[in-house]
């Protein structure tokens, strides 16, 4: 399989990786010397993501070594992502809010037990970050407090991550960040990673979402400071702020 | 590992190993505990209450220091509160051992320890919770594990510990209070799933985790506590309790007021008095600045928990005066989008504007289902508007309505109400999803044990107020209704043959002898209608009499009897009086107080229902049977004069009779037979074997007429106290079913009923206390040797009375059979489960000493039938 593959046009770069087209396929090569365990591991999630059906993902081929480099060899979607869709036709993007909560709220109706559980990686990220150890206790309570649920969650649901095809199809990618877990707790991370990079539209997306889904407001809101909690080991530059601002709250006592 | 390998007591729990070796050790010290007095117990009590008190101020220094939150002053009155008045509540309460005995009832409550207590403490209120969970924990003998926040953990581990080393010098086992020194969430979790019960207080997350570790918990909750502030209320009172309570230990008790609404008509005047008194209202700019200061996402900032007004103001960028107490937002929306309509855990309160005392109630409503159900609210009133109170009262739904009276201290209870119990845990019900509803205290800490003996049930003696009897009682007695009773107007209620043939005549003479007034209703029928008897009350309703007079068989008494429950209560329901009993003493439906328009008077002609001195009477509507029973319907007066009863037919004798026989034999065997009931069914089983042939064959035999009378009417005091049994209730569905004489449906199924009762290993024995065992077979050869037969033992002793039984029937014509007796077999069978079920289900059934099976009484029907050709189903 490796020997059909040429890597033709860099078509997106990630922290760790770069992409790259081949004809009908896209390759996503990782850096020299990343995780081998890291790599099967995002290959698994996709496999089995593919596998529970009813999800539009692009098909995973084969995970090449080549040249020291692993690689995770897909279909390659022509289109356009969301976020970019958004960009060039700002009027409508209520329209594509709309669509973007109704996907995630079809991968919330899915179920994957070989996922992870989503309370333990949060956990482990929080028991990760350098939090002082109060606030670590409170937000493991408040992890440990919530409801447990089993739903499929993307994990890093943003509009980058939802491609809408040449063919009108929509296709969500990256699923790096999947687990099994509570919808709230996946729509807090979309309203938070919104309040980092697109706050315009972060009440839009949120007020939709619970309206659409009848979720309370608060149920959502309950689990901002875990997952701001949980994104501070990422360090990203201009984050901290909100992060810790969401971070300390009391819930009440 | 290595402090596991050796087991040596851990000097610090910081790992979850330490924390097994911990929990061990408290178990074992709580063994110890355990078996203390109540005296040695009130002694440690006394020890750790006093220790906990003198170290009031240090502990408080601790916690604001420990924290930067709250108030130190205030804190001092927190752990004033939290070990003098938890002492003062529970000194003299009953904790160990036998707290309460009633030695007549035979039941007594013994208290007992639950083990080991875990107690999880906030950070809000972290010296005071510890104290109050230390003490209530000593006072019921458990031991007590603490997990602090880790924000306060050396506050309230130095709490912890005053109160444990007082608790020690007093005699309290070693080791008996400890705590987690490096909280962490495993830690806690820890403890939750090995404790025996866990007193949980802290934000809703440990909450649900404590509830969620399989261990009893007792979890509290946020709350959100209005305020309504009526046009009725005091003013000053009113803003002076709310400024004094909110800005209590800067606002962290749960209990403070959160939100006031004030009616249109003195909003202007509470808001100058807030003013007044130092309290600060942000403008309109200054008010957004406020809301996304004290809430991010929905939750309280950190950040002002617990701070002073200004310094909250501060971190918004809004200038006020350093020295005011509460930051106040006038707010329209109640909604949770609002801000200010948040628990805020601070000295930021929310006003609203009412126009009505509705509009005041809905909205505190609201405020409680978003933020604080099961919680507290507050009401400022006067306390004259008692329909406004309840009104209020009606619609909160939180565990604790406080009128008049500020929400932090009046919540915690015993400082403005005296019989609010003080508490530093507060339960919210299940509105909170919690286990309590109350204010937690020394009664959730232990196990009651009841010990209840064996009680037999209190029985009475019931019969009318008076029976006259002998040949030629009735013109004396009557004469009575004049010159005792003083009555005027007599109502005569009989059946058309009696009054046709002129027997009510020796009445009526008698009544216009005295002078009485009197109408006679003479339509009784055979089994009389509801219809029937509705006639007669109609006459009756017309007439007013202020005495009813029953003449005749068991038809004319029954139906006299209904007619008077009719004329005295006409709105009363029959499903509801003839509902069913197990105890007529606890019956669902109670039965009306009868004898207030009419006295009742029972004459019986006949003898065999001994209806004129029971409490039952049967009626039938639309073709269901109604059988009523109370004591309510007992008449007042019964009548036996033989002269009565000279002109019975022989059929009406035989049957009849044999009904009084089956009265005192089921009287006698059943569960409810006293010594009081057991000699009038002797006496009248007796009368039946010796007189009774003589009045069926001889009826104008004087002697013979009057012994079967006094049998009849013995009997029918007997089973109006002991009752019957499934004989009865199989002859009432086989004459329902199948239109046999009452008496003779008796007799046919008498002896199957006799063997049935009389097995010493029945597959059920009846319930009742004074029912000890299955000794029927010798109840049975006790009246058999009464009446003059014993056999060599208590097998042929029964063997041979059954047979004396069997010969009196064939004496007075009975047939040997159902089937002999002339029912069609297919029409018996057909009938037969539903007769069986209907049987099972009568209301005799209850007192048979044997509880029978429906395929029992149907087996029994079977026998009766076919008598000596039964051949058994295999």
């Amino acid at each position: 399989m490796a020997n059909t593959i040429t890597l033709e046009q860099q078509i997106g770069k990630g922290e760790f990786n770069e992409v790259y087209r081949s004809g009908e396929l896209a390759v996503k090569l990782f850096n020299k010397g990343y995780s081998k365990a890291d790599v099967m591991n995002e290959a698994y999630i996709q496999a089995r993501i593919e596998e529970v059906g009813g999800i539009n993902i692009p098909k995973l081929h084969s995970i090449p070594l080549m040249n020291d480099r692993y690689g995770i060899v897909m279909d390659y979607i022509p289109g356009k992502n969301m976020a970019e869709l958004i960009y060039e036709n700002p009027k409508d993007t209520e329209k594509y809010i709309d669509k973007l909560v109704d996907i995630q709220m079809e991968i919330h109706t899915k179920r994957c037990p070989y996922l992870i559980k989503m309370r333990d990686k949060l956990a482990d990220r929080i028991n990760r970050s350098d939090l002082d150890e109060d606030k670590k206790f409170e937000l493991l309570t408040m992890l440990d407090g919530s409801p447990k649920h089993n739903k499929v969650t993307h994990g890093d649901f943003t509009p980058h991550n939802i491609m809408v095809g040449e063919d009108g199809k929509i296709y969500i990618l990256d699923w790096n960040h999947a687990s099994q877990g509570n919808a709230s707790a996946d729509v807090a991370r979309t309203y938070l990673w919104l309040c980092l990079h697109h706050k315009e539209i972060a009440e839009l997306y949120l007020d939709m979402f619970c309206q659409k889904s009848r979720t309370d407001k608060r149920y959502v809101q309950r689990w901002m400071p875990v997952v701001a909690g949980a994104r501070l080991i990422k360090k990203k530059d201009g984050e901290e702020e909100l992060l810790r601002k969401w971070v300390d709250v009391v819930l009440y006592e | 590992m290595a402090t596991k390998k050796k087991v040596v007591s851990p000097e610090k729990v910081e790992t979850v190993e330490q924390l097994e070796i911990r929990l061990e050790e408290l178990r074992a010290a709580q063994k110890e505990f355990a078996t203390f007095t109540q005296e040695q117990v009130d002694k440690i009590f006394y020890a750790a209450a006093t220790a906990a008190n003198q170290n009031r101020i240090p502990l408080a220094k601790m916690a604001v220091e420990e924290t930067g939150m709250g108030i130190v002053e205030d804190k001092v009155i927190k752990n004033h509160f939290a070990s003098e008045y938890i002492y003062n509540a529970y000194k003299d309460t009953k904790t160990c051992g036998v707290i309460e005995e009633d030695k007549a009832y035979g039941i007594k409550k013994i208290a007992e320890p639950m083990g080991v207590v875990a107690a999880i403490i906030p950070t809000t209120n972290p010296t005071s919770t510890a104290i109050f969970k230390a003490l209530i924990a000593l006072k019921t003998r458990n031991a007590l594990m603490i997990s602090p926040h880790p924000r306060a953990k050396d506050c309230t581990i130095a709490a912890a510990k005053i109160v444990r080393d007082a608790a020690e010098k007093a005699g309290a086992p070693k080791g008996l209070i400890s705590w987690i020194d490096t909280p962490s969430l495993e830690m806690t979790q820890t403890l939750m799933s090995d404790a025996d019960i866990i007193l949980a207080t802290g934000g809703p997350g440990m909450v649900t985790a404590a509830y969620s570790s399989g261990k009893p918990a007792l979890g509290v909750g946020p709350g959100n506590t209005p305020v309504i502030i009526d046009e009725t209320a005091d003013i000053k009172l009113a803003v002076n309790s709310i400024i004094h309570s909110k800005t209590f230990d800067n606002g962290m008790i749960c209990a403070s007021e959160q939100s006031v609404t004030v009616l249109d008509s003195i909003y202007d005047e509470v808001k100058k008095e807030f003013a007044y008194r130092g309290c600060y209202f942000l403008k309109k700019d200054e008010l957004d600045k406020v809301r996304k200061t004290i809430i991010i996402n929905g939750s309280v900032n950190a950040k002002i928990v617990g701070q002073k007004a200004h310094t909250i103001a501060k971190i918004a960028g809004v200038d006020v005066p350093e020295s005011t107490k509460i930051l106040i937002g006038e707010v329209t929306s109640v909604d949770v989008t609002e801000e200010f309509a948040h628990e805020k855990l601070s000295p930021v309160l929310a006003m609203y504007r009412a126009k009505t005392f509705d509009e005041a109630i809905e909205k505190a409503e609201r405020l409680v289902a978003d933020g604080g159900y099961g919680h507290t609210s507050s009401l400022y009133i006067d306390t004259r508007e008692k329909e406004k109170m309840e009104k209020h009262a009606a619609a909160m739904k939180t565990c604790r309505i406080l009128v008049n009276t500020p929400s932090s201290q009046g919540g915690i209870g015993d400082l403005y109400n005296f019989k609010l119990q003080p508490a530093l845990t507060l339960g919210c019900g299940s509105w909170g999803g919690n286990s309590v509803a109350g204010n937690v205290g020394v009664m959730n800490l232990i196990n009651i044990k009841t010990v209840a003996e064996r009680r037999e049930n209190m029985l009475w003696f019931r019969a009318p107020e008076k029976v006259y009897f002998k040949k030629g009682c009735m013109p004396v007695a009557l004469q009575e209704l004049k010159d005792v009773y003083h009555k005027k107007r007599c109502f005569v209620v009989t059946d058309s043959f009696l009054y046709k043939n002129n027997f009510i005549k020796p009445i009526t003479d008698k009544l216009n002898e005295m002078g009485i007034t009197y109408e006679v209703f003479a339509n009784v029928q055979p089994d009389p209608t509801l219809d029937n008897a509705l006639e007669g009350v109609a006459a009756m309703n017309r007439f007013e009499p202020d005495c009813i007079i029953a003449y005749g068989g068991g038809s004319a008494m029954d139906c006299g009897k209904i007619m008077w429950v009719l004329y005295e209560h006409p709105d009363e329901s029959f499903e509801n009086m003839a509902m069913r009993f197990m105890d007529i003493r606890k019956r669902i439906h109670e039965f009306p107080h009868m004898g207030d328009k009419a006295t009742f008077i029972a004459i019986p002609t006949s003898s065999g229902t001994g209806s004129e001195c029971t409490s039952f009477a049967v009626i039938t509507d639309k073709g269901v049977k109604y059988p009523l029973a109370d004591y309510e319907l007992l008449p007042d007066i019964a009548i036996v004069d033989v002269d009565n009863m000279m002109t019975q037919p022989k059929g009406l004798t035989s049957a009849s009779g044999i009904d009084v026989l089956v009265h005192c034999l089921e009287a006698y065997v059943s569960m409810m037979a006293t010594d009081y009931t057991d000699g009038l069914a002797l006496k009248g089983m007796k009368n039946v074997f010796e007189y009774l042939p003589t009045a069926y064959n001889e009826g104008s035999n004087v002697e013979a007429r009057q012994k079967m009378a006094d049998a009849s009417c013995m009997a029918g005091m007997a089973f109006n106290n002991a009752f019957l049994g499934v004989c009865h209730s199989m002859a009432h569905k086989l004459g329902a079913f199948h239109h046999i004489p009452h008496g003779v449906a008796n007799a046919l199924v008498l002896s199957y009923v006799m063997r049935f009762n009389a097995d010493e290993q029945p597959a059920k024995m009846g319930t009742f206390p004074q029912y000890e065992y299955p000794h029927t077979l010798r109840r049975y050869c006790e009246a058999a040797e009464f009446c003059g037969v014993k056999g060599k033992n208590d097998a042929e002793t029964f063997k041979l009375f059954v047979e004396k039984i069997e010969d009196l029937k064939k004496t007075v014509g009975i047939p040997e059979s159902i089937a002999a007796w002339g029912i069609d077999e297919k029409a018996f069978l057909e009938t037969l489960d539903e007769m069986s079920e209907n049987a099972f289900d009568d209301q005799c059934t209850s007192a048979n000493p044997r509880y029978p099976l429906i395929s029992e009484i149907k087996e029994m029907y079977l026998m009766a039938y076919y008598g000596k050709d039964y051949k058994p189903a295999k």
